[in-house]
Order: structure tokens, then C-alpha cells, then sequence
């Protein structure tokens, strides 16, 4: 309790609509608001392992080919691009590098780990499926 | 009293790593899992398919994503890793959006379905890959 007094928990103060108020809590939110698409991604995945398991190759394989299925990933292709900008924007932010007498910026840390992004995808897809 | 909030606290940190590291996972491993089961399979794209000799603007499905699972032991890991890091991050980072939207006084509950829903789907994926491996489908 004298914990609580101390330290009040903001939640508790803010309405459902606080994040209306000016753009940056608004895309605030919607950076928030990415993570559903990007759990359901995964349970959308699971499903379709599920079919598999549970029946063929084949229906694994339709599943993925389902228009439904295919037109929410693209949607969660671009939330989950959006998350990995602003993740990668939050970590040079937090975690600024001192090189010298200056610190990185954040969108140096965001273009490098864009970058590092599409050389580990490149890695993912030889390591996974070409090698 | 002190020992049960040191617990909490160090449960809290525990639970705020995972999903630091899931949020990782979604940003680096989780596009390019997208790209391959929703854009490259579907559409016949590289990394799936490879130019027809015959007709050298064709490309023809030659693979598909099913050897994400059974194609190596690293394509299972791969999946486990990506699939498991991304539900928790997701599911956790959501539920507590909730939170700041007006549902602060249902927490709790969010927080049972959230983590009941993360537990069943990491439980059931490593399931399927782990069956797949004892019966030789991942190889």
C-alpha cells in the first residue's frame, strides 16, 4: 500500500482515449497495436502445423495457399515491418553507442540493423531452404 | 513480505527479458518467416521456385515451405525459435495495451487468458516439432 502512495501507477489516471490527444501517443498506440497481428501470425502458423499433424502435408500446404490466409499476412507483413522499425529506432534510443566523444543517433541504429535485418533474412532463407 | 516482492520482482524481470528478446525475434526472424509462407509459396517466388529451361520467363514451384520443418533440424529450430518468440511478444506486449485503453481493472484476467494462450501454443508447436523429429519427418 505505502508503495502504491509512493509510486502511483499513471495507468490508473489515463481514459480509454488518452492516446487521441496528439500524434505521438497515437502512433504510440498503433506501435502497440502491432503486436496483435503479430501473435495471431503466430497462431495462424500453429493452425496450420495443427493440419497437418493431424491430417496431410497437402492441407498444410492449401492452408498456407488460402486467400484468408494469405491476404492477413500480408497485413502482418506490414505491422510486423512497422515493428521492427520502431524496435530498431527504440534500441538506438535506449541503448545509444558512444563512439569517441559522440553517441549514435537513432536512426544510424535504425538504418545498421535495417541492413543487418535483410543479411540475416538472406542467412535465415540459405540456412532453412537452399542449403 | 520483502521476499515474496523480491520473487514478484524477479519474475517481473524475467518475464519483461523474454519478451525484450521476443520483440528481437518478431523484428530480425519473423518478416523473412512472412515473406516465405504468405509471399515467396503462394506466388511462386524465389526462394520456392527456379526458372523453367523451356521457357526461361517462367518460374516453376520447385520447393515448398513444409521444408521449413522437415528439411533440416535448424529449419525446426528456426520455426520453434521465430514462432515461440514472436507469440510471446505479441501476446504480451497486447495484453498490456489493453491495460492503457481502459481494461486496467480486468488485468488480471487479461493476464491468465495472455499467458494461458502463450503457454498452450508454445506447448503445442514444440509438440508437432518434437513428434516430427522422433518419427524421422525432420531430419
Amino acid at each position: 500500500m505505502a508503495e502504491n502512495k509512493h509510486y502511483p501507477e499513471l495507468r490508473k489516471r489515463l481514459t480509454p482515449g488518452w492516446w487521441t490527444a496528439n500524434r505521438h501517443y497515437a502512433m504510440y498506440m498503433v506501435r502497440e497495436w502491432t503486436s496483435l497481428f503479430v501473435a495471431l501470425y503466430s497462431l495462424i502458423f500453429i493452425y496450420g502445423l495443427s493440419l497437418w499433424a493431424t491430417g496431410s502435408r497437402a492441407d498444410f500446404l492449401n492452408f498456407l495457399k488460402n486467400p484468408a490466409v494469405i491476404g492477413f499476412s500480408l497485413v502482418a507483413l506490414v505491422f510486423t515491418m512497422y515493428h521492427a522499425a520502431t524496435w530498431f529506432y527504440l534500441l538506438g534510443a535506449v541503448a545509444p553507442v558512444k563512439i569517441g566523444r559522440s553517441k549514435t543517433k537513432p536512426w544510424q541504429a535504425l538504418i545498421l540493423n535495417l541492413i543487418l535485418l535483410v543479411i540475416v533474412s538472406y542467412l535465415a532463407i540459405w540456412l532453412v531452404v537452399l542449403r | 513480505m520483502k521476499m515474496e516482492t523480491h520473487k514478484v520482482a524477479k519474475l517481473h524481470a524475467i518475464l519483461w527479458g523474454i519478451f525484450s528478446l521476443g520483440g528481437m525475434i518478431a523484428a530480425f526472424l519473423l518478416p523473412v518467416m512472412i515473406y516465405m509462407t504468405a509471399i515467396a509459396y503462394p506466388f511462386g517466388l524465389w526462394p520456392f521456385s527456379r526458372e523453367n529451361p523451356a521457357c526461361p520467363s517462367c518460374l516453376t514451384l520447385v520447393r515448398d515451405p513444409s521444408l521449413l520443418v522437415t528439411g533440416h533440424l535448424l529449419g525446426a529450430l528456426f520455426v520453434f525459435v521465430t514462432i515461440a518468440g514472436s507469440l510471446f511478444h505479441g501476446i504480451f506486449r497486447f495484453q498490456s495495451a489493453l491495460t492503457e485503453v481502459g481494461l486496467l481493472k480486468y488485468r488480471r484476467a487479461l493476464e491468465a487468458v495472455g499467458y494461458f494462450i502463450i503457454f498452450v501454443g508454445i506447448i503445442v508447436l514444440a509438440y508437432y516439432l518434437i513428434a516430427w523429429y522422433l518419427n524421422g519427418t525432420i531430419t
